[in-house]
C-alpha cells in the first residue's frame, strides 16, 4: 500500500503559484506601507508557524519564545555590526537560538501547565540577563544596525523565502510519520511510550527546531526594525504575540498560525493607530471566545463555513435526502 | 532458556510493599496467566515488566539479557509491549493512524511496509472496516481491540495483556480469547495475561501464577491451581481453603 | 554579622507575602487541577483595588483587605461560572484552560491600563516609611504588617480547610471529585467556591504587595512564576508546607544577593525550579509533574 505523498502535486502547485504571485507583487506598484506590512507579516508567519510546532504539534504551550527570538536578533545584529552579510547573520542567529534551547531542555520534561509556566520563567530570566549584558545587547539603549534603505526593501523577498520554507516544512511535518508521532505524544505521553515513542527525544528536537526558526525570524526582524533593544525583543509581550497569532489562526493546524500572523499584524497596526488602549484586551477577549467556541480559530471557522456551504450546494444540486420507506414486514 | 525471566522482583511505594520478591518465567510461545485478589500486585507486576516503573529490587531478563534499566519505550523496541486496563487510544488520531504510529516507530520500517502491516493487524483484530474513523466512534470492545492492534503492530515477542477482557460482554470475551490464542499460534507471540474473569484465564493459559499481597503463592497448570487450597483460601477466605483440603 | 541578621529578617518578612501569593494559585490547582494563569493579573487587580480604595476613600490599605478579598472572590466566581466551567471535560491542565485564563489576564491588564494608565503606582501611607526596631535593627513597618497578615491568613486557611464543613468538602473534591458526586456533594459549586477563594487570596496578596513594592498593569508574570515555584516546592498537601516553601524561596532570593548582582535575584526562583526538577524529578511531596 503506498502512503499518501508528503506533498500532493496539486497542493505543491498551488503553493508555488502563491509564492510566485507574492514574489512579483512589489513590481506591481505596491505602496511602501503595504510593502512593509507584508514584509513584517512574512517574518511573523515564520515565527508563528515555528511556535506552533511546539504549541500545536507537540502540545507544549510556550510563553517564552521571545527568548529565542531575541537571541537570534541580537546575534544577527552583532554579526552585522561586525560587517558580515545579513543572510549569514540571520542563519547564525538561528543556529545560536536553537542551541539556546539545549540548556533549558530539562524543562521539557515537565507536563502541560508546568512547562508553560517554566517558559514564562525562561522569558523573564532571558530578558533580565540580556538587558544587563551590555556587551552583547547594548543594554537598555540597544543596538542600531547598519541596514541601508535598499537592503530593507529587499527584506521582502528574504522574509517571503523564510515564510515559504517554514510553511512548507509545517505541511510536510504534519503529513509525515514524524508528525504522527508528535500527535501521539500530544495526545498521551505515557501511551506513546508504550508504543515505543520517546517523548523526550522528540520534544528536544522540536524545541530546538522551533527555537532555531524563531531565531532566524528574529534576525530578519532586527534588520527590518534597524534598531533593537532587549527590553522589547525579550519582552513578555513578544512571547505573547506568538501565542496569540497561533491561537487566532488555529493551534495545531498546519498553516492556521500563518493566517493568525497576518490578522495579528494587520489588526495591530490598525488598533495601535485608533485604539491603542484596547490592544491587548481585544486579543484577550478573542482568545477566550476562540477557546470556548472555536478552538481551531480562524481555520476552524473557515472549515465550518466550508462544510456548511458544501452541504448547501449538495442540497441544491441533489435535492433534499429522501427518506427510504421502512421495509414491509417479512422483508429484510 | 526462558524467553522472559524475572527474579526477585520487588516494588515498594513508600511504606507499602506492592510486590515482594516475585519470580516469573515465560517460555517461548507460552501463555501465562497471572491471577490474584484485588491489590495482589498484578498491575504493578505488569508496570514493572512493561517498564513504566522501576523495581525497588530484582531484575528482568529477556533472552537472558537484562532489560531492567530500560525505559518503557526502549522495552517496546526490545520486544516487550503491554496493553492497559483502562484503554488509552490516541483520541486525535484515526484508528489506522493509531496502529500506524506504533508500527512505524517500533521497527523503523518504510512507510509503505508499515501500512501493509497495519492493514494486516487490523484485519486480524477485526477493525479493518472503516479505519478512518476515530476511536471515539468505537465501543469499549472496539477500543480494546484497537489497543491490542496497536500493541501487536510493534511486532512484540512478549505481550502483556492487562485485563483485556474486563468490561466486555461474554460473546466478546470469547472472541477475544480466540483472538489471543490465534496471536500465539499464528505469530508465536508469548503472552502474559491477567484477568478477573476466571473462565477466560483458565481456558487460555498454559500455566498460571497466583499472587496475593504481592507474593507469589502458587504456580502450575490451570487444573492444579483450581485444586490448590492456598489459592482457594486467597480468593474465598481461609475456611473454604480448609474445606477443600479436607 | 549584622548584614546576615538583616538578610534573615528580610527573608522572614518576604515569606508572608510569597506564601499568601502561593495559596491562591495552589488552592485552585489542588482542587480543580487548573493552573490559574490569570493569577498574576488578579494580584495586579487586587493591588489596584487596594490602592484605589485608599486614594479615593481614604481607607487604610490593610483595612481594605476584606473588601478587596470580597471583590476578588466575586471576580473568581464570575471567572469560573462564566468561563472555566465551560471548558470541555478533561481539559483541566491542558492548553485550553491555560490559554483561556491567559486571555482573562490580558483583559484584566487592559482594563487596568485603561483606567489607571501604565505608570507605576504604589500605596504610600503616612506610615509607609516608618520603621520599627526589631532585634536591634530597623524593620520597615509595612513588611512587618505584611508578615503578620500573611500568618493570619495561613492560620485562617488552615482552619477553613480542616475545621469547616465547606473546607472538608473542598478537600474531598480535591481527592476524588467523582466519588463526591456520589455522596451528594455539588462538585460544581465547590469548584466555584474554591476558585473564588483562590482569587480572593490572590487579590489580598496584591494589596499586600502594593504596600511594599510599586506596581503597574504589566505586573504579574514574576509573581505568577514565584507562586508557582512555591507551590511546586511545597506541594499541595498542607498550608504549612507552602509556608515552608515560601520561606525557602524568600531565603534563596535574599541570600543570593551575597553572591550575585541584585538584578539577577529574579532569576533565583526559576533556577530553584530547574534544580528541583533535575534533582528530584518526582517533585516534592508526591507531585507527579514530569513527563
Amino acid at each position: 500500500m503506498t502512503p499518501p505523498p508528503l506533498l500532493p502535486r496539486r497542493m505543491a502547485g498551488a503553493f508555488a503559484l502563491g509564492c510566485a504571485v507574492l514574489a512579483v507583487l512589489p513590481a506591481l506598484d505596491l505602496s511602501p506601507y503595504a510593502h512593509n506590512q507584508l514584509t513584517l507579516s512574512y517574518v511573523m508567519i515564520a515565527g508563528a508557524l515555528a511556535w506552533n510546532w511546539m504549541g500545536g504539534f507537540v502540545g507544549q504551550v510556550s510563553f517564552g519564545h521571545a527568548a529565542m527570538f531575541g537571541v537570534g536578533a541580537f546575534v544577527a545584529g552583532r554579526l552585522m555590526l561586525d560587517g558580515l552579510p545579513a543572510p549569514l547573520c540571520w542563519l547564525a542567529g538561528g543556529a545560536v537560538a536553537g542551541l539556546f534551547t539545549l540548556p533549558v531542555h530539562p524543562t521539557l520534561r515537565l507536563r502541560g501547565p508546568y512547562f508553560s509556566i517554566a517558559t514564562i520563567g525562561i522569558g523573564e530570566v532571558s530578558r533580565v540577563v540580556f538587558t544587563y549584558w551590555e556587551g552583547f545587547t547594548g543594554g537598555a539603549t540597544g543596538l542600531s544596525l547598519p541596514v541601508t534603505a535598499v537592503q530593507k526593501y529587499q527584506l521582502y523577498w528574504w522574509a517571503l523565502a523564510l515564510a515559504a520554507m517554514v510553511a512548507l516544512a509545517s505541511i510536510v511535518i504534519r503529513r509525515s510519520s514524524f508528525g504522527l508521532r508528535l500527535l501521539a505524544i500530544k495526545a498521551d505521553v505515557d501511551a506513546a511510550a508504550d508504543v515505543g515513542i520517546s517523548a523526550a527525544l522528540y520534544q528536544d528536537v522540536m524545541f530546538a527546531l522551533s527555537g532555531a526558526v524563531i531565531g532566524v525570524s528574529g534576525g530578519i526582524f532586527a534588520s527590518y526594525f534597524v534598531f533593537i533593544e532587549p527590553g522589547d525583543m525579550f519582552g513578555f509581550d513578544r512571547s505573547i504575540a506568538f501565542v496569540l497569532m497561533a491561537v487566532i489562526g488555529g493551534v495545531g493546524t498546519s498553516l492556521g498560525p500563518a493566517l493568525g500572523a497576518v490578522v495579528f499584524v494587520v489588526l495591530r497596526t490598525q488598533l495601535l493607530a485608533s485604539y491603542p488602549e484596547l490592544h491587548l484586551g481585544l486579543y484577550g477577549v478573542l482568545v477566550i471566545v476562540i477557546i470556548l467556541f472555536q478552538p481551531l480559530g480562524i481555520t476552524g471557522l473557515l472549515g465550518s463555513l466550508a462544510r456548511a456551504l458544501a452541504r448547501r450546494m449538495q442540497r441544491r444540486i441533489f435535492g433534499r435526502p429522501r427518506r427510504t420507506p421502512p421495509p414491509a414486514p417479512g422483508e429484510a | 532458556m526462558a524467553l522472559l525471566a524475572a527474579r526477585g522482583l520487588t516494588r515498594r511505594f513508600g511504606g507499602l510493599t506492592a510486590l515482594d520478591r516475585v519470580d516469573l518465567t515465560l517460555g517461548e510461545g507460552e501463555i501465562l496467566g497471572v491471577i490474584g485478589p484485588n491489590g495482589a500486585g498484578k498491575t504493578t507486576l505488569f508496570s514493572l515488566i512493561g517498564g513504566s516503573i522501576q523495581p525497588s529490587a530484582g531484575e528482568i531478563l529477556l533472552d537472558g539479557r537484562p532489560v531492567t534499566g530500560l525505559a518503557a519505550h526502549r522495552r517496546v523496541r526490545a520486544g516487550i509491549v503491554r496493553t492497559h486496563q483502562i484503554v488509552r487510544p490516541f483520541a486525535n488520531l484515526t484508528i489506522f493512524e493509531n496502529v500506524m504510529v506504533a508500527a512505524i516507530h517500533a521497527h523503523r520500517r518504510t512507510t509503505g511496509h508499515a501500512r501493509d502491516r497495519v492493514a494486516e493487524v487490523l484485519e486480524l483484530v477485526g477493525l479493518a472496516d472503516r479505519p478512518e474513523r476515530y476511536p471515539g466512534a468505537l465501543t469499549l470492545a472496539g477500543r480494546k481491540r484497537l489497543e491490542l492492534a496497536r500493541a501487536l503492530s510493534t511486532g512484540p515477542r512478549v505481550l502483556l495483556l492487562d485485563e483485556v477482557v474486563a468490561g466486555v460482554n461474554p460473546a466478546e470475551a470469547l472472541a477475544f480469547a480466540q483472538l489471543i490464542r490465534r496471536i500465539r499460534d499464528e505469530r508465536g507471540v508469548s503472552v502474559i495475561l491477567t484477568e478477573h474473569v476466571m473462565p477466560a484465564v483458565m481456558s487460555l493459559s498454559d500455566r498460571i501464577m497466583v499472587l496475593e499481597y504481592g507474593k507469589r503463592i502458587a504456580e502450575g497448570t490451570p487444573a492444579e491451581i483450581v485444586a490448590d487450597p492456598r489459592v482457594i483460601a486467597a480468593y474465598l477466605g481461609s475456611e473454604a481453603g480448609q474445606g477443600a483440603a479436607s | 554579622m549584622s548584614r546576615f541578621v538583616d538578610l534573615t529578617l528580610s527573608t522572614v518578612l518576604l515569606t508572608g507575602l510569597y506564601a499568601t501569593m502561593a495559596y491562591g494559585l495552589g488552592l485552585i490547582y489542588g482542587v480543580l487541577r487548573v493552573v490559574n494563569l490569570a493569577h498574576g493579573g488578579v494580584i495586579m487587580t487586587g493591588a489596584y483595588l487596594g490602592w484605589i480604595l485608599y486614594v479615593r476613600l481614604g481607607i487604610d490599605p490593610y483595612l481594605t483587605i476584606p473588601i478587596v478579598g470580597a471583590i476578588c472572590f466575586g471576580l473568581g466566581v464570575a471567572m469560573y461560572s462564566g468561563l472555566v466551567r465551560w471548558l470541555p471535560r478533561g481539559a483541566a491542565g491542558g492548553p485550553a484552560s491555560l490559554l483561556l485564563l491567559f486571555g482573562v489576564w490580558l483583559v484584566l491588564r487592559n482594563v487596568a491600563y485603561g483606567l489607571f494608565t501604565g505608570n507605576d503606582q504604589a500605596i504610600l501611607t503616612s506610615y509607609s516609611t516608618r520603621s520599627v526596631a526589631v532585634l536591634g535593627l530597623h524593620v520597615p513597618l509595612t513588611r512587618l504588617v505584611v508578615l503578620g497578615i500573611g500568618l493570619a491568613i495561613a492560620a485562617l486557611l488552615h482552619l477553613l480547610l480542616r475545621r469547616t464543613l465547606v473546607g472538608r468538602a473542598i478537600r474531598a473534591v480535591a481527592q476524588n471529585a467523582d466519588s463526591c458526586t456520589l455522596v451528594g456533594i455539588d462538585v460544581n459549586r465547590i469548584y466555584m467556591l474554591t476558585f473564588g477563594i483562590g482569587t480572593a487570596l490572590s487579590g489580598i496578596a496584591g494589596v499586600l504587595l502594593a504596600t511594599v513594592f510599586p506596581f503597574n498593569p504589566n505586573a504579574g508574570a514574576p509573581e505568577l512564576l514565584k507562586s508557582f515555584v512555591v507551590v511546586v516546592l511545597g506541594g499541595l498537601g498542607s498550608v504549612w508546607g507552602i509556608a515552608l516553601a515560601a520561606l525557602v524561596l524568600a531565603a534563596a532570593e535574599t541570600y543570593a544577593v551575597l553572591i550575585m548582582p541584585s538584578y539577577l535575584t529574579a532569576a533565583v526562583g526559576f533556577v530553584l525550579l530547574v534544580l528541583v526538577l533535575v534533582l528530584r524529578p518526582g517533585g516534592f511531596f508526591g507531585h507527579r509533574i514530569l513527563a
